[in-house]
């Protein structure tokens, strides 16, 4: 039924008619029909009047030509004209109504198209521009128009390369969708697209001498360009398996939302841009300290991959004390530069010390000069064995002898001791000390010991090869790392990045530095950083102080180091459980470090650490 | 949808009267739209007509629409009487007012044509 039906409304229509009625000749049958429906009849046999019948008047009711009704009257005899003015008087009311109903009609429809055009503007602004990367906005957009009453088959958004003006499928909907969009880039028709400011409808595919029919089901189809201001960002094309798929009205609909959508992408493309750079200066910095020191290549490489495998498999846990734990893009991006920028206050560590590989290295290894020192005892002792020969002493070989041993087993001692790998013993230190007192003399005659106070004081260091103001210097990195990255403003969705970065020397017993937080005072995140920046550092090529350790080893050290208190136990039973060591381990060690581990005596969960909190 | 379906409009601006009517006119079934432009008119119109939906605006002279609603829970005849409030843009949070006294839905205005539709189809169906 047509929407002309509702100008004349029945009830009115009838309350008219009826009113008008007594002023008609008596006996006359009168009837109204519209749109095909009676709508009132009065007088004897009102209702079954007929145009064409003998002595019936018919007055047409019409609408820009069209005539949509008929006023029918059967006057008796001789009262025809009266009958026809009542009539003439009659339609000229009606007509007017249905006149000023038809451009209310249309007011109205206008209105409401603009009420649609707003609604669906709200709706797709805050859906479109909500997504900050391109991949989202063009799925947005593609999902208003899939499973759209429009019945569009197939729909793709193609992003144009600025520098070759080639184009790519950002997304689309419908069967065998990469196919179509392979193919449909191919065509002339899409060639003739590129570049024009407006779209277009295009009804019968099979008409067209651009379209050699690239995709056989395609019988219609609509396109608009995706462009702001001086730029063409792409195309979207829509496909329907019929012919004149498609309306003008979907082309404005398509239109409004092109608008839109074409400034989330443009907004999402300088986004991404502006995220690329950030990363990529991020990654520069994390190559730059790696490069730093010879002894953590690849450090700050590989603790971001053991992290992120670890947190994703605490993300998964549906069960035990990760199941509330999440870890959304956000946060994901956010642990990935952590781990990558946890060590980057090492820019500010001097070499030396992060190098140091014996106790005498500063800028370079001192045991070279001692070493020195020892040879001109030796000289001396040689020196004074020929002045006793000479005075004739029996026993100036074997006290020759018995000095050359003495010094060569100093500097054995000495030389032990400098390297880091042994413990140093009380009995080592007093030692050490008593070689020290051993004075040698210049050729003026002045004296010296043999060792200086700081040779001695860095010589009796009980483990590894920094003294404890070095090992300060190193432990500043975080504290440097934290004042670094607090001076970066970091938008929302990274504000968490200081306090992940910051926490990879902190300990779950508070024994850690540079804060002393306790398990409760960090985030799951800042505790997995601990773990991947334990596990990359046990399991590393060669370090100054130590060969490459196997797997097996590596999980032992960190086994005791849970039992100690030191890195979170549920978190650690996680990165055996789930497996994180060995597949991290496989595609990151050599062969020879990966040995058998049998994880099982390390996962009893008794001694979970979740009871230290 | 039945053939005496009734859909009641109480709005006391002509142009949401003019527009909710055109938009209800698609519905399938031919509703019979009853129109009302103030609340204490609105009220005789619901509780004489017993529409099964009745779009009903907050802002009216005489009986604002939050009293017309209440008066229409009281009446357990009305029982089957769903209400569609329709608030200006920004008077969202008047919402929960209307919840309170028992309205089903809330349209803003100016309203999505297609959204009403489909609202009227899924109150229809089930009512």
């Amino acid at each position: 039924m047509s929407k002309t039906a509702g100008y004349l409304k029945e009830a009115w229509t009838r309350q008219q008619f009826e009113l008008a009625y007594p002023l008609l000749p008596a006996g006359t049958a009168a009837a109204v029909w519209f749109g095909g429906k009676p709508l009132a009849a009065v007088g004897e046999g009102g209702a079954e009047l007929s145009a064409g019948a003998p002595a019936v008047l018919s007055f047409d009711l019409r609408l820009e030509g069209e005539v949509l009704g008929t006023v029918l009257l059967r006057p008796p005899p001789g009262a025809a004209a009266a009958a026809a003015a009542w009539g003439d008087l009659l339609v000229h009311g009606l007509q007017g109504v249905i006149e000023a109903q038809y451009a209310r009609h249309s007011v109205a429809q206008e209105t409401l198209e603009s009420y649609r055009e707003m609604a669906l503007l709200q709706r797709a602004v805050s859906e479109l521009n909500h997504s900050l990367k391109p991949v989202t906005v063009a799925a947005s957009l593609l999902k208003e128009f899939q499973g759209h009453k429009g019945a569009t088959d197939f729909g793709a958004v193609f992003l144009r390369n600025a520098d070759d003006g080639s184009y790519s499928a950002l997304g689309a909907f419908g069967a065998a969708a990469e196919a179509a969009c392979a193919a449909l880039v191919q065509s002339r028709l899409f060639a003739a697209m590129d570049g024009q400011p407006q779209g277009d409808i295009v009804n019968d595919l099979a008409q067209s001498p651009l379209w050699a029919g690239e995709v056989a089901e395609f019988q219609s189809l609509l396109w608009l360009p995706l462009s702001v201001p001086g730029e063409s960002l792409g195309l979207l094309v829509l496909a329907a398996r019929r012919p004149e798929g498609f309306a003008a009205a979907d082309l404005k609909r398509a239109q409004t939302l092109v608008s839109v959508a074409s400034s989330a992408l443009r907004n999402a493309q300088l986004y991404a841009a502006e995220q690329a750079m950030f990363q990529s200066f991020v990654r520069v910095i994390a190559t730059a300290i790696d490069a730093k020191s010879p002894y953590t290549a690849g450090h700050c490489r590989r603790v971001p991959e053991i992290a992120l495998m670890l947190a994703e498999k605490a993300h998964q846990a549906e069960h035990g004390p990760f199941a509330g734990f999440t870890l959304d893009d956000d946060e994901r991006n956010a642990l990935e530069i952590a781990a990558m920028l946890h060590d980057c206050g090492k820019v500010v560590t001097p070499e030396w010390v992060v190098d140091k590989s014996t106790k005498l290295e500063s800028i370079n290894n001192r045991l070279g000069l001692v070493a020195l020192r020892f040879e001109l005892l030796r000289r001396d002792a040689l020196i004074g064995y020929y002045r006793a020969k000479a005075e004739g002493r029996p026993d100036a070989g074997q006290d020759y002898q018995n000095r050359l041993r003495q010094l060569d087993e100093d500097f054995a001692l000495l030389e032990t001791c400098n390297t880091g790998g042994e413990f140093v013993s009380p009995e080592h230190v007093e030692r050490i000390r008593r070689i020290a007192a051993t004075r040698w003399r210049t050729a003026g005659g002045e004296e010296f010991p043999l060792l200086d106070e700081n040779e001695v004081y860095n010589l009796s260091v009980q483990r590894g090869t920094l003294n404890p103001e070095e090992r300060k210097i190193i432990e500043d990195h975080v504290v440097h790392t934290i004042k670094m990255l607090s001076q970066i403003p970091f938008p929302r969705s990274l504000r968490n990045v200081t306090e992940y970065a910051g926490g990879h020397h902190e300990r779950i017993d508070g024994r850690g530095y540079p804060r002393g937080l306790k398990r409760e005072q960090l985030s799951i995140p800042a505790r997995i950083m601990a773990i991947a920046d334990i596990f990359e550092a046990l399991t590393a090529p060669d370090r100054p102080y130590r060969k490459a350790g196997t797997l097996s080893w590596a999980i032992g050290v960190m086994h005791r180091m849970k039992q100690e208190g030191h890195i979170d136990g549920d978190l650690f039973d996680l990165f055996l459980s789930e497996g994180v060591y060995l597949a991290y381990a496989r595609e990151h060690l050599a062969d020879s470090q990966v040995d058998p581990v049998d994880v099982t005596p390390y996962l009893d969960s008794r001694e979970s650490s979740s009871n230290l909190a | 949808m039945t053939q005496n379906t009734k859909i009641a409009i109480v709005d006391d601006e002509v142009h949401i009267r003019a527009l909710l009517e055109q938009t209800l006119e698609d519905l399938e079934g031919e509703p019979e739209i009853l129109m009302a432009a103030n609340g204490a008119e609105g009220l005789a119109l619901i509780e004489r007509e017993h529409p099964q939906l009745v779009f009903l605006d907050v802002m009216m002279p005489l009986m604002n629409g939050y009293d017309v609603c209440a008066a229409v829970r009281r009446n357990p005849d009305l029982a089957d009487t769903t209400i569609v409030m329709l608030t200006a843009k920004g008077q969202e949070s008047d919402r929960l007012h209307g919840l309170d006294i028992g309205a089903h839905h809330f349209a803003t205005k100016p309203f999505d044509p297609d959204e009403i539709l489909e609202l009227a189809r899924r109150i229809l169906r089930t009512s």
